[in-house]
């Protein structure tokens, strides 16, 4: 193996047809630990076969590939290797590193792309506590509020979900069952919109509380928006309707004022 | 052209919207199989034309990030059963070769689990930190290039060491390829693809937690 004195500014090996290294530059040197003096030593096995294969066959014309390399600084490093020819039989190889062209636009690639997952994954994690949220406040829209030990009222704030409804109707009914109510009253005077699956629910858990309770079941606060859409669903068979608290609670005291009389 | 070759074509122009439409014209197919038949079969084209000197690494890139892309769309509104388990999802210190890992943790958000998928190249350090602080019940790991090997016994010689106990996963290119048990730890299973994946997915869910290890 032969120290090739000329100063070129990339890597150079000449090789003979089983690969042996017969002559090397400095740059060479310095780049590939060339103790072994076989391309075998400082090529990348799996990147052996496709050298073998793609530039083995003697031609005129000079050939290029990409080669996985090892260099004296990393296991793996990608060059573009050019390789031709000569009269006698060896291959003269100039290493052009491409990592480093490539690195950047590598590195930008990752950043882009690291960028948009950590997007979808804070979207994720808003999207999770925004869920927490929505349960938490599904939670609150339904309060029970004893008004007296036989009347209480549970009061049902935003749109009336199915959702919403499953986690009211839990804490209303151990609430409800807690005390001996002989009137339990649902206000939605605060109720924006229903939805199907929505009042499917709220019928059950009305159903649920007579069948269990055989309190009396007053809706109050019916707005005429409210009243076109719970007509279709046939509630009076389960409920009482009044118009407000305040009638309720008037008819309630004077009842109980005659009733003291 | 097969349909492996028409869709590596595809990718390697980094036509996402293309590539979109070549899937979509298999509806039937559930997402393992076209992560199975179509992408697969595509990405290790892309692999073999490299080998045969016809696309250069730069090429390559290209073609991962539209099928990054693609991964994205196809994993976006899935539908999700509900399994409240965790996994995590990462490829060792230096890999750049995370489409499979990719895949995997689109099954496993499939199959309910909650991920977290950390993609190429993830210090050892870090997975550790989050692996003790969330907890999840799988770490999956992905290894394609040899020389990443002797990490790959870091790795999971640390997470073997923790004490939730979680199960470890291994797979990538090498996982099919070579016999990685050497590298492992004794709690370490190995799958070699994406049917074995969901194989161990169905086994997990019919076995509950105590099959998690085997």
């Amino acid at each position: 193996m032969q120290y090739f004195d000329q100063p070129l500014p990339l890597a150079f090996l000449k090789a003979d047809r089983n690969g042996k290294i017969v002559s090397y530059s400095g740059i060479a040197r310095e780049s590939f630990d060339l103790s072994e003096g076989h391309l075998k030593g400082i090529i990348d096995e799996e990147s052996i076969e496709k050298l073998i294969q793609y530039s083995w066959e003697p031609g005129l014309d000079p050939v290029k590939l990409e080669l996985n390399m090892k260099t004296r600084e990393t296991p793996l490093s990608l060059f573009e290797v050019h390789i031709q020819w000569d009269s006698e039989d060896y291959a003269n190889m100039l290493f052009l590193p491409k990592d480093s062209s490539n690195e950047n636009l590598m590195d930008k690639l990752m950043q882009l792309q690291q960028r948009l997952s950590s997007t979808d994954f804070e979207l994720l994690e808003k999207k999770e506590e925004l869920e927490q949220v929505l349960i938490r406040l599904n939670q609150l829209s339904g309060p029970f509020i004893p008004l007296s030990e036989t009347l209480c009222m549970i009061p049902l704030f935003g749109d009336i979900t199915a959702d919403k409804i499953n986690v009211i109707s839990e804490s209303c009914l151990k609430a409800v069952f807690a005390g001996e109510y002989e009137e339990i009253l649902f206000d939605l005077t605060a109720v924006g919109e229903i939805e199907g699956k929505g009042i499917e629910k709220f019928t059950q858990l009305l159903k649920t509380l007579n069948f269990m309770t055989g309190s009396i079941i007053k809706l109050i606060g019916i707005k005429p928006n409210l009243a076109k859409v719970l007509n279709t669903y046939k509630l009076d068979e389960w409920v009482q309707i009044d118009q407000s608290l305040k009638q309720v609670l008037n008819v309630y005291f004077n009842r109980n004022e005659l009733g003291a009389t | 052209m097969n349909q492996a070759e028409t869709l590596a074509s595809l990718l390697l122009q980094g036509d996402s919207a293309k590539v979109w439409e070549n899937i979509q014209k298999q509806p039937q197919l559930s997402r393992l199989e076209v992560y199975q038949n179509l992408i697969t079969p595509a990405m290790q084209h892309i692999g073999h034309l490299w080998e045969t000197n016809q696309i250069t690494v730069a090429d390559e890139h290209l073609a991962t990030a539209t099928c990054d892309f693609v991964l994205s769309k196809l994993a976006y509104r899935q539908e999700k059963r509900q399994s409240n388990q965790k996994a995590m999802f990462l490829c060792l210190d230096g890999e750049q070769h995370y489409i499979g890992l990719k895949m995997v943790n689109s099954l496993f958000e499939e199959h309910g689990w909650e991920t977290k998928y950390f993609g190429p190249s993830l210090p050892l350090e870090y997975a550790l930190k989050t692996a003790k602080d969330w907890k999840p019940s799988v770490i999956g790991l992905s290894v394609s290039i040899v020389y990443h090997l002797p990490k790959l016994k870091e790795y999971a010689e640390a997470f073997a060491k923790l004490t939730h106990k979680p199960a470890v996963l291994l797979g990538g290119r090498l996982a099919g390829k070579y016999d990685l048990l050497p590298y492992c730890s004794d709690h370490t299973v190995i799958l070699k693809d994406l049917p074995e994946t969901k194989e161990w997915l169905q086994n997990n869910e019919a076995g509950g937690q105590q099959n998690a290890i085997f």
